[in-house]
């Protein structure tokens, strides 16, 4: 089972590790892509909140700036964890599909 | 309201990590406008949801600690089985219970050899990364409690072979009121459990540091999952054998030590297998597994 924090679609600290899976961003700009890929406007309060918890569990780190605006990027253990959770999903989401018949394969 | 203001919802230490970043954010995202409800209402459960990790964490650091000594217990009981091991040795079954008692002890050999092939087998599957963790300079990060732990053992390896040496060269009837060996086979099992105690945290202590491939991180996963069902099975044999060669009142404390075992710590093996599995799927082409060797490897890049 995918770490706690990655099991559903739209918990912050997944959809923060997907969109660092791209490249490094600064809060600001994890907001705006997350919104644009998800649809999920994330509050401030909880995007930090789950910056913090993935940094405590060396998920993503910071990365040095001189900048108020400082950037993360995701971590080894970090793409493993991401790619875990998303694994599940497809098994859960390939079985719902196949069930309706909608499954292309 | 001044956006700054809105951060004395979160704790003094999380503010000074993380308080401009989020300022920053909270800036950005007025682009200078003045803060909305929402806005406001998610800084203040955040700062809310913070408060109460942090007095989770204390919480469990507090249970964390209060464990602490009942691992010292295990390990205290271990070294005082041990260290008694070559008096029980010295002393005769009953006649009547001769084949008992030799399969009694075999079992318990068997079990002892089990768990020690299983955890040597988990040391050397990570010898090659320790190996290049020592070649990187790291040893002076695990020197200190890997020299303790070598002393202890070295000190208590002695002990032992001292009592097996007096008990082998004495008869049982003048063991048995010998003040020296009872003081001996005491001062042994502490010995044994200071060894067993420091090895476990020179062993922790190390595997902090090293990198591990998804194979052998999967492998311990397994291993972690297995040395306490064996660890029954070593003290349940160990009882059995008890009550051939000194009575049966053994016996009933090797049916509550069954009794105790959780059925869970039987569970908890093929759960570890498949979490073993998904892991080395998960990871795919990445060889760090490790989140404390990861961090300790950004410090380093750092």
């Amino acid at each position: 089972m995918a770490p706690s924090g990655l099991r559903r679609p739209n918990d912050p600290p997944l959809l923060i590790l997907v969109s660092l899976a791209e490249g490094p961003k600064h809060g600001h700009a994890l907001a705006k892509d997350i919104e644009e890929f998800a649809g999920v406007k994330l509050g401030p309060g909880a995007l930090y909140g789950a910056i913090t918890r993935l940094v405590e569990r060396g998920l993503i780190e910071p990365l040095g700036s001189d900048d108020r605006r400082r950037p993360y990027r995701i971590t080894p253990p970090g793409t493993a964890a991401l790619a875990e959770a998303l694994t599940d999903m497809r098994r859960v989401t390939n079985a719902g599909l196949a069930r309706l018949r909608l499954d292309p394969a | 309201m001044k956006p700054a203001s809105l951060l004395r919802w979160y704790p003094r230490a999380w503010r000074e990590r993380y308080g401009e970043e989020l300022l920053a954010l909270i800036q950005d995202t007025l682009d200078g406008g003045r803060p909305t409800w929402r806005l406001r209402l998610s800084v203040a459960w955040g700062g809310a949801h913070e408060r109460a990790h942090q007095v989770g964490q204390a919480v469990r650091a507090g249970v964390k600690a209060r464990t602490g000594p009942t691992r010292w217990g295990t390990a205290l009981v271990a070294g005082l089985i041990f260290a008694d091991l070559p008096l029980n040795l010295a002393q005769s079954p009953p006649a009547t219970r001769e084949w008992q008692a030799t399969t009694a002890l075999d079992a318990v050999i068997a079990a002892v050899a089990l768990t020690g092939a299983l955890i040597l087998a988990g040391g050397l599957a990570a010898l090659p990364a320790l190996v290049r963790f020592v070649r990187a300079g790291g040893w002076p990060k695990i020197r200190r409690p890997v020299a303790w732990a070598a002393g202890a053992t070295a000190v208590a390896g002695g002990g032992l072979a001292g009592v097996a040496v007096f008990t082998g060269s004495h008869s049982f009837a003048q063991l048995n009121v010998s003040w020296a060996i009872l003081a001996a086979t005491f001062a042994t099992g502490f010995a044994m459990t200071a060894a067993i105690g420091l090895s476990a945290i020179a062993a922790a202590a190390t595997a902090r540091h090293l990198t591990l491939t998804p194979r052998v991180r999967s492998a311990q996963l397994v291993l972690v999952a297995v040395t306490p069902p064996l660890v029954t099975v070593i003290l349940v044999t160990l009882n059995v054998w008890w009550s051939v060669t000194q009575g049966p009142a053994w016996l009933v404390l090797a049916l509550v030590m069954l009794g105790l075992a959780s059925v869970n710590a039987w569970q908890r093996i093929p759960r570890a297998v498949r979490r073993g599995r998904r892991l080395r799927a998960a990871a795919g082409g990445a060889t760090i597994v490790n989140p404390s060797a990861a961090r300790e490897h950004g410090r380093h890049r750092a």
